[in-house]
């Protein structure tokens, strides 16, 4: 069988548990976790790939893929089922000379798949994870790629000193290059911190894997092994600013911020209107939203396939949900599929798909504006009784 | 058993509403177009091999259609197949579809003998969530020559049925009439037809043959009539839209509203598929007052709904008043405009401050890209 050669294809790393998002990952793995009322995490790294042109991607799974597989199908959502396009779902698997099973590190996962990736004989891999919300023209960031002749192109965006030691910070030359990169530095020396957004020739990468592989005490991470072992063979490394929205969903206070930041008239991340932009998700066949006579919706995402006859204030409503009567739904983050009885009060949550608030129920407290905000979470098919207390901060 | 389904798209009968589009493709419902429920009921009774029969306006028809991907199914021979007069050049008279079945015999031969044993016919205009496996096993099991799909109270002494049947006590056919103004003890059909391919094939050529080319008329009742045709009615107890005139399509599309009709008509175990847009969830600002509305996806909504039918990516400016509308895609609703009884197709703008009112009976339509 032969392939097209592509220019450029991706890799997206979709087989962490994400265990910070405790019980919303506990059957999910991250990237299958909803977001915005009828997309998934991975919708936006996806949808990115097809928007910069990038038609072949290679999805690593491990972790919980039962979902997200059947989640991505055959690629048909964005548009990979043609006959020059794909979206390969590649678990780890087991092959002859025993380097191989379940994936080391991110570098081992890319390791294991190198045939994958030679079949297309591209000049340049891009390397995405699949837990961040952004909208990014990838095309760009290989253009820049190759116009500064780098070996490896990073994506970095300034981060605020004091936070900056959370992250793997890359320390550049005036003309962009990397002279050296530190994983959450104590003292930074800039800010610029890494998107773990990666764009690599092909042969430079190939090459390191397998020599990252033969190192026993490596492991086999792209931020902690590949990229210093390149910056100290000496190859020119390149960092891509990024100025727009990026957020990292990996906790459950990230991710329930990052659904309230998609709301407003003038929101801080739009998801609206820009079509070459434009998010992808797989679509439930559901009608229309049937909005009730008594109910009263407020700077609100309401997605397809609800029934609201309560009250929803400041939260995002997914996909087949229904709010009844006399409920109040406030600065929560309700996914797929739940329902939430008559008389029910949700505040500051997240209800996971399909889980259910009984009757008179209530799930969280008020916060004030400045006050820490402490998250309740109901997990999938969690069902919170008649009458009773789901606290603040509390999961079920 | 292999079944084959024909779909006739067209019979245009709402004038400004259709006068670009079949009216398989005339929007329902919020995000759907009439072809969708036949599609998805096809499909869902294993109906892969299908004919839509369309003579004008297919464009925006196939547009939707795409590659028929959303339904599960395969454009192609022996899969879905657009049977237009241009592709098929055996004849150059489309009176009625019995013509335009002799003209698809092409279609309707696909295959060998025994292949598809089956012929579902459906009408664009009638829409329903039907579960066709039940009424083919039905026309199997009364071993008659045509199942007609029939529904009750429809006929009201007014409204002229296509086909209108009335059944003794014994259950048997006693009456059959065509373009008739039943009163309300007549079935109406919903156009829904099943037959056996031979038989079905063998008829459409004796008919045409005669110049004969009108189903209902010439087939359906003229065969029975003369004691050549066996007819087995099915009753359908569920929720049958009529969308012949616009007054029926308007009356329809607010009857969604109703949970029961709604329910019934977008079935949870058999849902209806239509082409994705990938539109964002729909928005509803500070101060929006949203009552009594199903809402499509992509809305932006800041002003005041109720009692009416947003379609996708519809714009409703603070102030804005809506009552008992319908409003197709991509409508944009300026500041402090006011809509009573209106239909808006696609596309349109309504400049801030404008005022349309029509009535329950005549809704004011205003044509696809139109400017208020």
């Amino acid at each position: 069988m032969y392939f097209q050669k592509k220019r450029c294809i991706a890799m997206l790393l979709a087989g962490g548990q994400g265990s910070r998002l405790k019980v919303l990952t506990e059957k999910t793995a991250k990237p299958a976790v909803p977001f915005g009322g009828k997309y998934r995490i991975i919708d936006f790294p996806l949808s990115n790939c097809v928007n910069s042109g990038i038609d072949t991607v290679g999805i690593l799974t491990q972790y919980q893929p039962l979902e997200l597989n059947e989640y991505i199908g055959n690629g048909q959502p964005w548009g990979l089922n043609k006959t020059h396009s794909c979206a390969q779902v590649l678990p780890p698997y087991e092959r002859h000379d025993k380097k191989s099973g379940w994936y080391k590190g991110t570098a081992n996962a890319i390791y294991q798949n190198i045939d994958f990736i030679d079949r297309y004989n591209p000049e340049y891999v891009v390397i995405l994870s699949g837990d961040h919300i952004y909208k990014m023209d990838y095309a760009a960031m290989v253009a820049f790629h190759e116009k500064n002749a780098a070996s490896c192109t990073i994506a970095v965006r300034n981060v605020p000193l004091a936070e900056a030691s959370r992250f793997g910070i890359l320390n550049t030359n005036p003309d962009g290059s990397i002279y050296e990169f530190e994983e959450k530095p104590k003292h930074p020396k800039s800010t610029n911190a890494s998107m773990g957004i990666y764009v690599f020739n092909w042969a430079v990468l190939r090459e390191a894997l397998i020599a990252d592989e033969e190192d026993p005490n490596s492991s086999n991470d792209f931020g902690k092994n590949i990229i210093p072992r390149l910056l100290n063979a000496g190859h020119k490394m390149m960092a891509y600013a990024f100025d727009g929205y990026w957020k990292d969903v990996g906790t459950i206070d990230s991710l329930w911020e990052a659904n309230m930041e998609l709301l407003g008239k003038n929101p801080e991340f739009n998801i609206r209107g820009d079509e070459r932009h434009k998010i992808c998700a797989r679509n439930s066949a559901l009608p229309s939203s049937f909005i009730d006579e008594d109910a009263k919706i407020f700077n609100a995402f309401v997605a397809e396939g609800c029934e609201v006859y309560g009250t929803v204030r400041h939260s995002v409503i997914s996909v087949g949900c229904t709010i009844g009567e006399d409920a109040l739904v406030e600065d929560s983050v309700v996914m797929p599929g739940v329902v939430i009885e008559p008389g029910a009060i949700v505040r500051h949550a997240i209800l996971g798909e399909n889980s259910r608030v009984c009757r008179n129920a209530v799930v969280g407290g008020a916060y004030g504006e400045n006050e820490k905000k402490k998250i309740s979470v109901t997990s999938k098919g969690a069902v919170v009784p008649e009458n009773t207390v789901l606290s603040p901060g509390e999961m079920l | 058993m292999n079944v084959m389904g024909i779909i006739f798209a067209n019979d245009a009968t709402m004038g400004d509403l259709t006068s670009k589009r079949t009216m398989a493709s005339l929007p329902f419902g919020g995000r759907y177009r009439q072809i969708d429920f036949h599609l998805s009921n096809m499909a869902a009774a294993g109906i892969r091999h299908l004919g839509i029969i369309s003579r004008h306006n297919y464009q925006s028809l196939m547009n939707h259609i795409g590659d028929a991907e959303e339904w599960g199914l395969e454009l192609g021979e022996g899969g879905l197949e657009f049977l237009t007069p241009y592709a098929m050049s055996t004849t150059d008279r489309y009176r009625g579809k019995l013509e335009n079945l002799f003209s698809a015999m092409d279609f309707l031969e696909y295959g060998s003998e025994d292949e598809d044993e089956y012929v579902v016919m459906a009408d664009s205009a009638i829409l329903s969530n039907l579960d066709l496996t039940k009424i083919i096993a039905s026309h199997i099991e009364s071993g008659k020559d045509i199942t007609v799909v029939t529904k009750s109270g429809i006929a009201n002494g007014k409204k002229l049925l296509d086909l209108a049947l009335k059944l003794d006590q014994d259950g048997e056919i006693a009456d059959m009439a065509v373009n008739y103004a039943a009163p309300e003890e007549y079935l109406a059909s919903m156009d829904t037809f099943v037959m056996s391919k031979q038989w079905l094939k063998k008829q459409i050529k004796e008919c045409v043959a005669r110049d004969k080319y009108h189903m209902d008329r010439d087939l359906v009742m003229g065969l029975w009539q003369r004691g050549l045709a066996t007819v087995n009615v099915y009753q359908f107890e569920g929720v049958a839209m009529f969308n012949e005139s616009v007054e029926e399509y308007f009356r329809n599309s607010l009857s969604l509203l109703d949970k029961k009709i709604r329910h019934d008509l977008f079935g949870r175990n058999h849902p209806v598929y239509t082409k994705v847009r990938d539109r964002v969830p729909s928005y509803y600002g500070e101060d929006c007052e949203i009552e009594n509305c199903l809402v499509a996806d992509g809305c932006f909504l800041e002003g005041e709904a109720e009692d009416s039918i947003l379609f996708r990516q519809v714009t409703i400016c603070e102030g804005a008043e809506v009552e008992n509308c319908v409003i197709m895609n991509d409508a944009v609703i300026g500041k402090d405009a006011k809509l009573e009884y209106v239909i808006l197709d696609k596309n349109v703008t309504v400049s801030p401050g404008a005022v349309l009112i029509g009535t329950k009976d005549r809704p004011i339509i205003i044509q696809r890209g139109g400017r208020v």
